[in-house]
């Protein structure tokens, strides 16, 4: 059998190569005799005939050495031989080899860590069946903006597709929810019938709802996620007695998802949407939409198909004004969920990887300088027959070396850096939980390693063996002209790392800039010693439920104000800088004897340019521009006199007065803003109040109509109490009050300082990402520096004992060490600032308030650099003025 | 005339050796000399070259090696052809013949 033939013969190749040896030894040195022999037979004398013997033979060793390369497993055993001598090599220098394992791990692993985020986030498989297929279905704004639909679109888009074979609207929001425990805010998604199905998801207990489920006035169930189940129904299998009570009605469990189907995020319970009918509004866009591609339809004629329709109903609608769609948008959902995040990720991703290529340029320093202290080695290797190949071989086998053992230690280090990332990132980054060290991460890190192993390998390698390696025999261990173009090298790679860390301590410089310009923006209202108590009442919609809402908050502010500590008490729809945002919307220049009969008049009325106007709306207590400090500009607040009854008012932001009523006076006008909270009555403007940024001091303040919460009541408010005493008595205060008010209403507790400080959190991670990262790249680039400098001195220690010994002053000797770590800082720098020009517009999109090439940043940033690199050079300059000649000269 | 014959075809050496161990085992020095002799003295296969070969094609299992006594009662690493190398030799002879005919059709060509 030849195979086993061969597979034992490599087998014996690999692990008994001694008696493989000894055979060969034997067989070859047998040959000598019988040649030797041959030649006595032909009557030459004994000498005479070995001579001939070994002229033909040509050399045992040679002999010996051909068979070997022919062997099978002959490049394994030669892989261990390179493995085992690059090892000992790396020994042999355990002070360098160590700083260049740690350097790679620091740079593979700060690598690694950071695409692990980037995979988790935007490269892996959202967790459901074929995830390419769904889609995120939006309308697009007049102003170019995706947003989210309203029901008769949406009902338009689902009969009337050809591309979607399943297609649903969602949208999720915090309610209470009470009966299986204690009363709970919980994330809950109202959904339409086929939204499982767009996921392929089926309930693992019961059933999913079926088109009779989502009807207007049908029985109301609920699907719960997995955990809610586990967690709060006992994990039963029997679902018939389960009723949860959410926003005051009763609701029947009728289904439990499969652990892992988060969609949309943190959501525990899914509802029918539209079990209290379809809002009939084509400008009310209250409702989120997948959809699954049918097989064989491409994104592209998806979008086609839904912009088709979408512009169809814009055509024929009857509400034509500037909230109707302009057009239909068609995003893969992953595309959709971390759309925003895309480019601040590769950014970083950019970042790091910059701070590879200098981590790499400081191990290929310290390679070369090795590598020509091996030349004579290497010479001795060339001459005893060694290929250049097999040279070229080594020093990348020794390159791998490093960097696998360097890449292990880095993932290992990525393995807690992934960890540390994940807690610093801000709570507003999609996915995190997708974000771990994983197969495809480690993967990443292999190649990465390898990459870096070759690079660095054929780089050294083609740098040491391209020259004559005979010369370094010749030149002996002096190794003075030879390494002359080395040196440059050497420079030439340190002014590259200068030039890239420049790019990238400019770039954390713009950042760091752009969170102090944030930092200096006046909110518009006081961040500290605000407690916030987010508070949700069951929705109610008749104005006697409303009513009933006022008075419960009014007793729930005045209660609130007698806490010991706290100052003032007011409450807001949404407080500034949250996440959830204000809803906004288009209202009416009205005089009380104009108001419409008739919703068709008020479509006429909302075409007129100059009775239309858009705005925030805000709904607020009077306490609440107290307690937040927003200063009145003019007019007055909120006070007594503005009661249920009494004609409803308004408080305008500053910048609506100034967009809307450009040089006049705002206050006395009237307006209707019924489509906020469908309450018609006129709201007169009695006061203008300061600008606030309600979504982050780094976007401009939007304008802002205020309404009266005890004339305008909703069932969601927070509350903000400004106190002088600590947090946490004051919180347990107010539930202690809550409770004592209603049990079954849950509240959230913040400060107001948290919600500011995580409002910057995307900013801080990244800067505090990109700054690690410049910060690291300037230390990897001074030990450059100050390493290759010290190095050209070391080996130029002759050339300067004579120089000194012919009359060169130590200022000479330090003016012309100097000159030369000069010249390539300066090299480094101008290409740095070239890149930095071309590159920082990349970063544009994160930056408040400084340009892309901010001169001051750009100035100290250069300025930084170069005190830093001649520091880095003076060191080994100064030690050359103290080069002694009469030592230097007999150096080595 | 040998220099040229290790830079002949890749395969001609294997088929000369295959051919020369078909009248019986021979050692690496008589393997030499069988080649000298059936190809009139062309080809001199020096043992820089005919050692990796006999390893090679021994790895391959077409021969196979034994130590024995030389005439002269010497020890020496005798090789003889394997069943796999007797099928090898007639692939090889094929595909020798064939190639040599074709270089004939091509050198006969006007």
């Amino acid at each position: 059998m030849p195979l086993l033939v061969k597979v034992r013969s490599f087998l014996r190749n690999l692990f008994s190569p001694q008696s493989r040896e000894d055979d060969l030894d034997q067989e070859v040195r047998s040959h000598l005799d019988l040649l030797a022999e041959e030649n006595i037979r032909a009557g030459m004398s004994p000498e005479e005939a070995q001579r001939a013997a070994r002229m033909e033979l040509g050399g045992i060793e040679v002999v010996k050495e051909q068979v070997r390369d022919d062997r099978k497993s002959e490049w394994l055993r030669s892989v261990f031989a390179d493995v085992r001598y690059g090892a000992r090599q790396l020994r042999k220098n355990p002070g360098t080899t160590a700083i260049m394992v740690f350097t790679l791990a620091l740079a593979i692993g700060g690598t690694t860590a950071i695409f692990s985020v980037v995979y988790g986030i935007l490269l892996r498989p959202l967790p459901y069946a074929e995830p390419n297929r769904i889609m995120a279905i939006s309308e697009v704004t007049t102003r170019g903006h995706l947003s989210r639909l309203a029901d008769p679109n949406f009902d338009d888009f689902r009969d009337q597709n050809r591309s979607f074979q399943a297609i649903a609207k969602y949208s999720d929001g915090v309610v209470s929810v009470s009966g299986a425990s204690q009363p709970m805010r919980l994330q809950v998604a109202a959904v339409s019938t086929d939204f499982l199905k767009v996921f392929r998801v089926q309930p693992i207990i019961g059933r999913d709802f079926t088109g009779s489920d989502t009807k207007k006035g049908a029985a109301r169930v609920v699907l719960v996620s997995n955990g809610y189940w586990k967690e709060y129904l006992g994990a039963s299998p029997d679902l018939s007695e389960s009723h949860l009570k959410i926003d005051n009605a009763l609701y029947s469990v009728i289904g439990v998802l499969p652990a892992g189907f988060q969609f949309p995020r943190d959501v525990a319970l899914w509802l029918p949407a539209d079990l209290d009918g379809e809002n009939t509004s084509r400008t009310s866009h209250n409702f989120s939409c997948v959809g699954r591609l049918r097989d064989g339809v491409t994104v592209v004629q998806a979008k086609g198909d839904i912009s088709s329709i979408a512009r169809r109903i814009h055509d024929t609608a009857s509400d034509q004004n500037e909230y109707l769609l302009k057009d239909g948008a068609v995003l893969p959902l992953q595309d959709s969920i971390t759309g925003e995040t895309r480019s601040p990720l590769l950014i970083l991703l950019g970042a790091v990887g910059f701070l590879l290529l200098v981590a790499c340029a400081n191990v290929a320093n310290l390679l070369l300088a090795q590598a020509s202290v091996r030349e004579r080695e290497l010479a001795i290797r060339s001459a005893l027959g060694a290929p250049r190949r097999r040279l070229v071989r080594q020093f990348l086998t020794e390159a791998l070396l490093l960097s696998l053992v360097g890449g292990g230690l880095g993932v290992l280090g990525a393995i807690f850096g992934v960890a540390g990332l994940v807690g610093l990132a801000p709570e507003s980054l999609p996915r995190l939980d997708s974000v771990s060290i994983n197969i495809p991460v480690l993967l990443f890190a292999l190649l990465l390693s390898t990459t870096v192993a070759v690079g660095l390998g054929a780089f050294t390698a083609v740098r040491t063996t391209s020259r004559d390696l005979r010369n370094a025999l010749v030149e002996g261990g002096r190794g003075q002209a030879g390494t002359q173009s080395g040196a440059k090298v050497g420079r030439l790679i340190v002014a590259a790392q200068m030039a890239i860390t420049l790019v990238l301590v400019i770039g954390a410089g713009l950042l760091g800039r752009s969170l102090m310009k944030v930092l200096e923006v006046n909110p518009g209202f006081r961040v500290e010693k605000i407690v916030a108590m987010e508070v949700s009442l069951p929705g109610a919609d008749d104005p006697k439920a409303k009513a009933t809402q006022a008075i419960f908050f009014s007793n729930l502010i005045g209660r609130l104000q007698q806490i010991p500590g706290v100052q003032k008490v007011g409450a807001a729809s949404s407080l500034p800088l949250d996440d959830n945002g204000l809803p906004d919307g288009m209202f009416l220049l009205l005089n009380q004897n104009e108001v419409p009969k008739n919703l068709a008049d008020f479509d006429a009325l909302f075409r007129q340019k100059e009775r239309m106007g858009v705005a925030d709306f805000c709904v607020a207590s009077r306490g609440y521009f107290e307690a937040l400090q927003i200063p009145l500009v003019r007019g007055r607040m909120f006070d007594e006199r503005d009661g249920a009854d009494s004609p409803h008012v308004a408080v305008i932001s500053e910048s609506l007065a100034s967009e809307r009523w450009p040089g006049q006076d705002p206050i006395g006008h009237t307006i209707e803003f019924g489509n906020m909270d469908g309450d018609l009555r006129l709201l007169t403007i009695v006061g203008i109040v300061g600008n606030v940024h309600q979504y982050g001091l780094d976007s401009p303040s939007r304008p802002t109509v205020y309404v009266d919460l005890f004339q305008r009541p909703r069932s969601a408010i927070t509350l903000t109490m400004l106190s002088e005493s600590d947090t946490k008595p004051v919180a347990s205060s107010a539930r202690a009050i809550l409770q004592e008010l209603d049990p079954e209403v849950p509240a959230k507790f913040r400060t107001f300082s948290q919600v500011y400080s995580s409002s910057l959190g995307s900013r801080r991670f990244n800067l505090i990402l990109i700054g690690f990262f410049g910060v690291t790249a300037l230390l990897l680039t001074t030990a450059g520096v100050f390493g290759v400098m010290a190095y050209s001195v070391s080996r130029r220690t002759r050339e300067i004992g004579v120089r000194v010994a012919l009359g060169a002053g130590s200022r000479e000797v330090l003016a012309m060490i100097l000159g030369q770590g000069i010249r390539t800082i300066l090299i480094g720098v101008a290409a740095g600032i070239a890149g930095a020009l071309a590159l920082t517009r990349t970063v544009v999109s994160l930056l408040f308030g400084v340009t892309a090439t901010d001169p001051l940043t750009f100035t100290a940033v250069i300025l930084l650099m170069i005190a830093v690199a001649l520091l880095a050079c003076y060191i080994p300059a100064r030690r050359a003025t103290r080069v002694d000649p009469l030592v230097a000269l007999r150096y080595e | 005339m040998d220099s040229a014959p290790t830079s002949l075809l890749q395969g001609t050496l294997d088929l000369l050796i295959l051919k020369s161990l078909m009248t019986g085992e021979r050692h690496g020095l008589g393997i030499s000399r069988r080649i000298l002799q059936i190809t009139r003295q062309t080809f001199h296969v020096k043992p820089g070259s005919l050692f990796p070969a006999l390893h090679r094609m021994e790895e391959e299992g077409w021969i196979s090696s034994f130590w024995g006594d030389s005439e002269n009662n010497r020890r020496a690493k005798y090789y003889r052809l394997t069943n796999a190398g007797r099928k090898q030799l007639k692939l090889e002879t094929k595909r020798w013949d064939r190639i040599s005919w074709a270089i004939a059709q091509a050198l006969e060509a006007s």
